[in-house]
């Protein structure tokens, strides 16, 4: 670690992976109400659970990338972070206000939460993902702003690396489009048509110029490729991303009452998705191919390339699996984008933000990387994650395929409770896999403590 | 890759088809606003209905059920309800208004809400008013959702 | 004899048509396979990658086609549970084949053969 300020992103990982156990306790326990209807019922019924979940995962995924860019910015800008002060204050600002608005979920009925944060006054609540009151999410604007402002003065400031501008845009790119979930018109197909330009510009969009960046942040760094092959590299990766993914929003525009047009627009350009991903996978096992060294921390390493090709396989495969109009017709909110949905988030962005925090971690802590014993319980936890999202993913396909067969397709379809209940099997097993996920969690953050001989310090 | 593609090269494809591609989708969202009053079922936007969708809203109906094919798994989808249950609101008030407070056991249940006689008249005319909205190939496929 | 170099760029092409055969050029990428095959001589790379490809390609065309026709001839074209079978193995199977196909093409850029490890040099 070259700069003091970077030891800042200690904090915020710290956070990250506490609110990651917390979305993963809740992602159980829906997994068990999808087959035990009435469990917890009524004290967390199942929307309270889901918005903890999904919004859980957001603000940790939100605290690993501003973590990682504390870390990779000043070392990349050669200057310490602009006002570290700013970085401490704003953490706590924004886990507070996280804090509070979670257990605002979980202790308040959502309708008297909103009578209670004024929502009416600009109502912005009872959105998917954007259950936040909207003093939250005046919050989160706030946060963001500072964020930006600090690691932003801090690139202008010094060294401009194509790797701290790529970050930048995206990260900027996130805190912009945010400032769609404002806008809540009462015509639905409106309020439905704006969602996407923070969801789909978010997650297939800008969030993919910031997991582009640290990843070839931390390839750089553990297989010392030279920088200007990664950087062309990066810049292909992302005018791909955003050549397929603006357009190819469109694939959210097909049965929302919008033009005809856009099935034919969304189809084609979202096709090309999956281009982006496999590129980064291309790109990921041809630097650790071509590596000048074996870094020590081979944790990291592995990190990295699986993000590359869980990526590539839960948004690009698992996207184009459903991505085309005449089969989204049939498969459109269905138990198969429940599949994608989760291999994609797992693959693209909380392994980044893992890869980071395996890179990063022992250099905070003074070492090259963690000790023998350490690493092999963190590749376990590599192994037993990645396989049970693998698990998960194809129980909730196959539950999928079954409910677009007997609900959807079917010339006798049959009622969505009724073919609910059909599935109960592939949701068991998922929720079994589920289980063996939060085991891999807690064998990963026991990785952090577990002690042993130091690696031999290998250039 | 051969050196005559250079990182110059592709920065200038990343900046010109970021731009470009933007400014389409700018184009195409605002041809689209156009075209929406032809299929947005507005002329039926009452006020009635803007409350129907703010309780629809603040009761986080989403986080259960999906309309027009967006939201949560769990419960069944909602864009057809009105005509799933023979196009009637007093079906569909009922059935909101007599949710057991236990839920049902063993089973996926939905909550009370305790809305008053009118909040479910106005959330039955906006589930109507959602019904009206004309989607696509007339999705979803069939009356089930 | 081809020089060193042409053959690491022949063996760069085979995998990459293996790849294509896989994904977007079924059949053809694998006639030009066949076709880059004949133009080696054994035990140098460009022969050592027509051959990975090759093997590849017809254990993919056993694993994905015939394997797929038999589910659905024993399982009943009308059976939901052949479907459930059929789309959930063949899309695992098939992303599993990229991969690999993927995997082997990068490889084949550094001129070196398989190994048991990718993480090993």
């Amino acid at each position: 670690m070259k700069y003091e300020s970077q030891g800042i992103a200690k904090l915020y990982f710290i956070a990250a992976i506490a609110l990651f156990v917390g979305q993963i306790l809740f992602g159980v326990t829906m997994g068990l109400q999808y087959v035990m209807g009435d469990f917890l019922f009524p004290e967390i019924p199942f929307n309270v659970a889901r918005m903890v979940h999904t919004n859980l995962l957001i603000v940790w995924l939100l605290f690993g990338f501003m973590g990682s860019a504390y870390y990779l910015v000043p070392e990349e800008a050669e200057r310490e972070l602009f006002s570290p002060i700013l970085a401490k204050v704003m953490f706590w600002i924004f886990l507070v206000a996280g804090a509070l608005t979670i257990l605002g979920y979980l202790l308040v009925p959502y309708a008297r939460l909103a009578e209670l944060t004024m929502n009416d006054l600009l109502p912005t609540m009872g959105r998917e993902f954007l259950e936040q009151p909207t003093i939250t999410k005046i919050g989160i604007v706030i946060v963001a702003l500072a964020f930006i402002f600090n690691i932003g003065m801090t690139v202008l400031t010094g060294r401009k690396t194509v790797i701290n501008l790529v970050l930048l845009t995206g990260l900027v790119g996130l805190a912009v489009f945010f400032l769609f979930s404002f806008y809540n018109p009462d015509n639905l197909v409106l309020d439905k048509y704006f969602w996407w330009f923070v969801v789909h510009l978010w997650v297939e969009g800008v969030w993919e110029l910031i997991m582009a960046s640290l990843l070839a942040y931390v390839l750089i760094k553990v297989t010392g490729v030279d920088r200007e092959v990664i950087e062309k590299w990066l810049y292909i990766i992302i005018a791909m991303a955003l050549i397929s993914g603006l357009v190819g929003t469109g694939h959210h525009f097909f049965w929302i009452g919008t033009p005809d047009y856009w099935q034919w627009l969304g189809s084609i350009f979202s096709a090309l998705e999956p281009i982006p991903f496999f590129m980064m996978t291309l790109f990921a096992f041809n630097v650790v191919n071509k590596r000048r060294r074996d870094h020590p921390n081979k944790a990291a390493v592995l990190w990295a390339l699986g993000t590359a090709v869980m990526a590539f396989l839960g948004a690009g495969v698992w996207g184009f699996l459903h991505t085309l109009a005449p089969v989204n017709f049939y498969t459109h909110g269905t138990q198969i984008t429940a599949a994608h949905g989760h291999m994609a988030f797992y693959g693209a962005y909380v392994m980044v933000v893992l890869t980071m925090i395996s890179y990063s971690m022992p250099l905070m802590r003074g070492q090259k990387a963690a000790n023998v014993n350490a690493q092999k319980h963190e590749i376990r936890s590599f192994w037993i994650m990645t396989i049970s999202m693998v698990i998960i993913t194809l129980m909730l396909t196959a539950a999928g395929i079954m409910q677009v067969y007997l609900q959807r397709y079917s010339a006798d379809p049959l009622p969505f409770m009724v073919v609910q209940d059909r599935l109960a099997h592939f949701y068991w097993a998922r929720e079994v896999a589920g289980l063996a996920f939060l085991y891999g969690l807690f064998l990963y953050i026991y990785s952090f403590f577990a002690k042993g001989p130091e690696v031999a310090d290998v250039e | 890759m051969r050196e005559t593609f250079t990182k110059g090269m592709a920065r200038n494809i990343y900046y010109g088809g970021a731009v470009f591609f933007f400014l389409v989708l700018i184009g195409l969202t605002v041809d689209t606003v156009k075209r929406l009053p032809a299929t947005d079922n507005r002329e039926n936007l009452t006020e009635q209905v803007a409350e129907g969708k703010r309780l629809w809203e603040v009761n986080n109906c989403i986080g259960c059920h999906t309309l027009l094919g967006e939201g949560a798994y769990f419960a069944p989808e909602l864009a057809n309800v009105y005509t799933r249950f023979g196009e009637s609101t007093e079906a569909i008030k009922a059935f909101i208004k007599y949710r057991p407070v236990d839920g049902i056991e063993g089973r996926r249940s939905m909550p009370q809400f305790n809305l008053s006689d009118e909040e479910l008249e106005d959330l039955a005319q906006f589930l109507k008013y959602v019904d009206g909205i004309k989607a696509a190939r007339d999705w979803p496929p069939n009356i089930q959702g | 004899m081809n020089s060193y170099d042409t053959q690491l760029k022949q063996a760069t092409i085979s995998s990459l048509f293996s790849l294509l055969n896989l994904t977007v050029l079924p059949v053809i990428g694998f006639i030009f396979l066949l076709l880059l095959y004949k133009k080696t001589e054994a035990n140098n790379i460009d022969h050592y990658y027509a051959v990975l490809g090759i093997k590849t390609n017809l254990l993919a065309g056993v694993a994905l086609l015939l394997v797929s026709a038999l589910m659905i001839v024993l399982g009943g074209f009308n059976s939901v549970w052949t479907w459930v079978f059929v789309i959930s193995y063949f899309v695992f199977v098939h992303a599993m084949f990229i991969l690999f196909a993927t995997w082997t093409m990068v490889r084949s850029w550094t001129g070196k053969e398989l190994t048991k490890s990718f993480l090993s040099k």
